[in-house]
């Protein structure tokens, strides 16, 4: 069930078409609707004969019309391009060039040719320097794990190290004092030893 | 002029009718120099909406330009869906004879240039088209046509509905689509397309009635 508004919107609608479907015939007279609002049917035929539809000029037009060509042609070119490319493309299997060139010397049989045979044993009976070099890859996280891992090292190390200077050792002394000594006497006196070189 | 074809999938069973655009769609596709009939075919259209909206006909030519560079560009991911008009209450009916979904799909690209560029003028204003019309070059009879149009009191009263009235009012009046089509255009449904123009024509009437009094 239309409530009022949507059914005078299907009215509007009924005579916006009956408008233009009398334009398209050539009839002298649309359709009127007189249940309509009349300022909406006059609002409708003003609209109509105002707005109109209208054009750039020739130049802008013509303008367009050859750098849409050109950008046509660019996207045809590059489609040709790459659709013969794209036609003989087949996925090639990564070898090494090396470790290629030795099978082609030796007279290893290709894997493919005798089941159950390899490259590998063929590359190991290979001098070290004919041997294939195997790809190095940096990669980030190899290099923070392994700088966190000296880091690491090198902290327990120095920690564990016993301290030659006596202001260091000093240092060391009152923190571990303000741990294990509740009064302020006991890191006095954790102090003292470290100045004296006396370790707890 | 629309013609039925089956499709190969149960769902595309029944005959469904195609837009009209899509031989020439199917043709620019293959070769994209063959946009220029597409092109010419909706130049005004396009130019229009853009003019209307923006009230300045170099900001228009910019916009049209942008718009068909993304249409040539975009057009292999164009889809046609023919029974983009069909009304979701209706499934069993047919799409309109004259519908074309490559139109639609030009006038939504060219809904989101217009939209930017006028977001674009809100932060740079630039003078308004009366002032501006002044200013067209006195052999170009188009523009100052389009600017004496442009500034009639029905048009002024169109400039100052909101934008989603004054978008559904231009595409309907201007470029004379079907409620379905603006609907798809604006994305929104046909139920609130109705209304829009419904109450964008009673505002225009009240304007236009204050301004004759």
């Amino acid at each position: 069930m239309l409530d009022g508004g949507a059914r005078d919107a299907r009215r509007t609608e009924r005579f916006l078409d009956g408008i233009m479907e009398a334009e398209e015939r050539g009839a002298a007279a649309a359709p009127a609707d007189l249940d309509l609002d009349p300022g909406v049917l006059l609002a409708a035929h003003e609209l109509r004969a105002d707005l109109v539809r209208v054009h750039p000029s020739f130049r802008f037009e013509e303008g367009l019309a050859s750098r849409l060509a050109q950008t046509g042609g660019r996207m045809q070119r590059t489609r040709d391009d790459l659709e013969p490319a794209l036609g003989a493309a087949s996925i090639a299997p990564f070898r090494v060039r090396r470790a290629a060139a030795a099978e082609q010397d030796s007279d290893v049989p290709h894997p493919q040719a005798a089941p159950g045979s390899g490259v590998a044993p063929a590359l190991r009976r290979l001098p070290l320097s004919g041997r294939p070099s195997r790809p190095f890859v940096f990669g980030g996280v190899g290099v923070a794990s392994a700088a966190i891992s000296i880091g690491a090292v090198y902290v327990a190390w120095r920690w564990s190290r016993a301290s030659q200077t006596p202001m260091v050792r000093a240092v060391r002394a009152a923190r571990s004092g303000r741990g294990g000594h509740v009064s302020g006497q006991g890191r006095r006196a954790g102090g003292l030893h470290g100045i004296f070189g006396v370790m707890p | 002029m629309s013609r039925p074809v089956f499709g190969s999938s149960e769902e595309s069973a029944r005959p469904a009718r195609l837009d009209r655009d899509r031989g020439l769609v199917e043709a620019a596709r293959r070769n994209p120099a063959d946009f220029d009939a597409l092109y010419r075919k909706y130049l005004a259209q396009v130019y229009s909406y853009a003019f209307y909206e923006l009230r300045d006909h170099h900001a228009a030519e910019d916009a049209t330009e942008r718009i068909f560079m993304q249409a040539l560009t975009g057009l292999p991911r164009f889809e046609e869906r023919a029974d983009a008009f069909v009304s979701a209450g209706d499934p069993g009916a047919e799409p309109p004879a004259d519908a074309s979904t490559f139109r639609v799909w030009l006038f939504r690209i060219a809904r989101n240039v217009v939209a930017n560029e006028r977001r674009r003028d809100r932060r740079r204003p630039v003078s308004p088209l009366e002032h501006a019309s002044g200013l067209a070059a006195a052999d170009d009879i188009f523009e100052s046509a389009a600017a004496r149009e442009a500034g009639s009191a029905a048009w002024r009263a169109v400039a100052r509905l909101p934008e989603d009235r004054r978008r559904a009012v231009i595409l309907r009046f201007v470029d004379e689509m079907s409620t379905a089509e603006i609907a798809e255009v604006l994305g929104r449904s046909e139920g609130a397309v109705r209304v829009l123009l419904h109450r964008a024509l009673r505002s225009v009437a009240t304007d236009l009635r204050g301004r004759f009094r």
